[in-house]
């Protein structure tokens, strides 16, 4: 697709390079390839719950964006920065307004649109790849999406050219984090849930139907997800590896209806360092749509047929990732759907016997759709 | 400024409604023929009512406006006006052209303002404009936050109501309250002003007492504030800094760090001075003392707590630019990012 350097295309001029940026000329090219064509192509419709004061601001910020010498210019960058920021902060406030599920879709919109335009001036020069990702990931987590995705988009080509020069550091540690973890899980509790639980070695659709999920009896499935890639790619090196420097939600503190129990927002890389290798304290990545932010995970997974057997089109089914320390507790629950629960343990330590199993909703009543629950790695109590 | 101005005037520190090399200083409010009699300041633009009863808007708003002004509330969607004898309600994306999308007539004998305050309730800046309020409670200033609201009656008693998830009604606990009701633990302590910010709220005893409640999430309680302590260098944005659920927020975190207030605390200024004036931008405090000088804090990132930076602040600072210019602080209004301060030549 070719570009118009003219005033109302985006300029095609080279940009300064960003530290860490492997070749930052092309980095710019494949995030402005992203882009809509012209201004005219980047629409800014937007209910009338959104001001026209913050509508102004968004339609400065992308004239900034598409203006003659665009974001090239220095004092250009700084006052396209500025606005973003404002839309930023503004609708932050927009988005802390009444409780979450209330807060009107636009707004969350406007704060995508906030965080795009300030990713493209931190792109464009100034600002580590990794702050940059950090910013289009709060976008993700507390925006809405916009622009086909465009904040993915922009992540995956950022991806591409983060070098993993902190990572190498960390090489030499890792025999020594293997083995930690190696001595750590001697003192896992044995779970004899074989002795309630029946398993069964990939029953039959019908089978598991009508003696299972009727009855509404738990059971432990095998065999089910042995081919499933993640079975043989998930590590804590390939999670930092694809996600180390994504920022998400993690709740910190053994159970959710503790009184020290919160959510704070790291990156991947931190809450491994934190969380995983060190157990300092406890804290668990959950109640998040991990596989929607980090759509490479999803890849790794497959929905069981079983699933089909649920009322509800395969396109409705939820699905969610955990990702903590063993050890973690859930307290006692009922979820509304029936689940199947796969636990996939980090593959450098010995495999349990139990381990990887899919359980359907051992405590879940009849629902719509079938609920499939991938915590990627630690145990399950 | 150079300029000869009168020997009292208004200045603003903070947001001007768009893009501007953030923190810098003092900016003289351009004196009103008649002086500047009521100052409103709403997100992107502020509203003034002159001596002489004219509307002046400074900002992202301007247009032909309507005369025989006495007060205003202003917003980004609508402008409300205390007009003549009327409330009136203009949209604002009209450039307050055309005529009022509401007004009411006032009765004689109905008194309305300060604003919010009006005959039977209190206005706001959306539909439908007029929510009454039940008649005994005698209000005498009203004060609105992003979600909440806080009254003072008479005898100096404190009413709030509204969502209380941020602490910010300061009844101890985070359930809405869809009622005025008083905030018990200031009971016996007459209030002289209350203040709400967008998430939190102050009271000024009769004796110039400050206390506060509310959400602490960039320090507007003066109490500790995890996210200032974890304030990473600059460069990494602000905004993204502070996502804390809210439903976790109340005795989350550490004990040295205050999320949530949800009863009221005393609030001690250095040198104990006492205050005689407060209020709240959306996420900061400011606060006038009996002798004439201003305290400022929690957010800072538009310069609003006229520090000359764009720090953040968990801590009540005095603001400087005043007594080295030899003015004495008479009065401040917060707008939600920005501060405007009335003050005299010693």
């Amino acid at each position: 697709m070719s570009r118009p350097s003219s005033p109302e295309g985006l300029a095609t001029s080279s940009c300064p390079t960003a530290d860490q940026v492997s070749a930052g000329n092309t980095m710019w090219a494949d995030i402005r390839a992203l882009l809509p064509n012209t201004k005219e192509d980047l629409k800014l419709d937007f209910s009338e719950k959104v001001e026209e004061s913050v509508i102004s601001l968004l339609q400065q910020a992308r004239d900034l964006l598409y203006g003659a010498g665009s974001l090239c210019s220095g004092s250009t960058r700084e006052t396209c920065l500025q606005v973003s920021e404002i839309i930023i902060d503004y609708s932050w406030e927009k988005l802390n307004i009444g409780t979450w599920r209330d807060v009107d879709k636009d707004w969350r919109r406007v704060y995508s649109y906030g965080c795009l335009f300030k990713v493209l001036c931190m792109c464009s020069e100034q600002g580590t790849i990794a702050d940059t990702i950090r910013v289009c990931d709060m976008g993700l987590l507390m925006g809405a999406s916009i622009l086909d995705n465009i904040l993915v988009r922009i992540i995956n080509v950022l991806q591409k050219h983060l070098t993993y020069g902190k990572r190498s550091a960390e090489e030499d540690t890792k025999e020594s984090r293997r083995k930690k973890i190696r001595n750590d899980h001697s003192t896992v509790p044995s779970i004899k849930s074989e002795e309630v639980i029946p398993r069964l070695h990939c029953p039959s659709l019908e089978h598991f139907r009508e003696h299972y999920m009727i009855p509404q009896k738990p059971v432990i499935l095998e065999g089910i997800v042995d081919h499933w890639p993640c079975m043989k790619k998930w590590s804590l090196d390939y999670l930092r590896q694809i996600a180390g420097c994504r920022t998400v939600p993690v709740e910190v503190g053994s159970r959710y209806t503790d009184e020290e129990w919160s959510q704070t927002l790291m990156i991947v890389n931190d809450f491994i360092d934190q969380y995983i290798v060190n157990k300092n304290s406890i804290g668990y990545l959950a109640q998040h749509q991990l596989f929607d932010q980090i759509p490479e995970l999803k890849q790794d997974i497959c929905i069981p047929d079983y699933c089909s057997l649920g009322e509800g089109e395969e396109d409705n089914i939820t699905i969610n990732a955990w990702f903590g320390p063993e050890g973690t507790i859930s307290p006692l629950h009922q979820d509304p759907q029936q689940n199947f629960l796969v636990q996939v343990r980090n593959p450098g330590t010995e495999r349990r016997s139990e381990f990887p199993k899919v359980t359907p909703g051992v405590h879940g009543r009849a629902g719509k759709n079938p609920f499939l629950q991938i915590p990627c790695m630690g145990h399950y109590p | 400024m150079a300029e000869p101005g009168p020997q009292r005037g208004w200045f603003v520190f903070g947001f001007r409604g768009f893009a501007e090399p953030r923190g810098g200083g003092a900016r003289r409010v351009e004196p009103e023929p008649g002086g500047i009699r009521v100052v409103r300041p709403a997100w992107s633009y502020t509203g003034l009512v002159t001596g002489r009863g004219r509307l002046a808007l400074r900002g992202r708003l301007a247009g032909a406006l309507p005369g025989h002004c006495r007060d205003l509330l202003p917003s980004e969607s609508h402008v409300l006006l205390l007009r003549g004898a009327a409330l009136e309600a203009w949209a604002r994306g009209a450039g307050l052209c055309g005529g009022p999308a509401w007004r009411r007539q006032l009765h004689p004998g109905e008194a309305a303002g300060p604003l919010p305050l009006a005959p039977g309730g209190y206005v706001t800046p959306r539909p439908p404009f007029l929510c009454p309020l039940p008649p005994a409670l005698r209000a005498q200033k009203l004060v609105l936050g992003h979600e909440h609201a806080a009254l003072l009656g008479p005898a100096g008693t404190v009413y709030t109501w509204g969502c209380g998830r941020h602490g910010q009604l300061g009844h101890g606990g985070l359930e809405p309250v869809s009622e005025p009701r008083l905030v018990e633990a200031l009971h016996g302590v007459p209030m002289g002003d209350v203040a709400a910010g967008g998430w939190h709220s102050v009271s000024v005893s009769e004796g110039g007492d400050l206390y506060i409640w509310g959400w602490n999430e960039s320090g507007q309680l003066a109490l500790p504030s995890k996210a200032l302590a974890e304030k990473r260098p600059p460069g990494a944005g602000e905004a993204e800094l502070k996502l804390v659920t809210h439903e976790a927020a109340l005795g989350a975190e550490a004990v040295d760090f205050i999320s949530i207030q949800a009863f009221p605390a005393l609030l001690d200024l250095p040198e104990g001075s006492e205050v005689s004036k407060v209020s709240c931008g959306s996420r900061h405090t400011a606060a006038v003392t009996r002798t004439g000088e201003l305290y400022t804090w929690g957010w800072g990132k538009y310069g609003q707590l006229g520090h000359n930076d764009t720090a953040s602040s968990d801590q009540p600072r005095q603001v400087g630019y005043f007594p080295a210019n030899g003015l004495t602080v008479e009065d401040v209004v917060c707008g939600p990012w920005n501060t405007y301060i009335c003050a005299v030549e010693k």
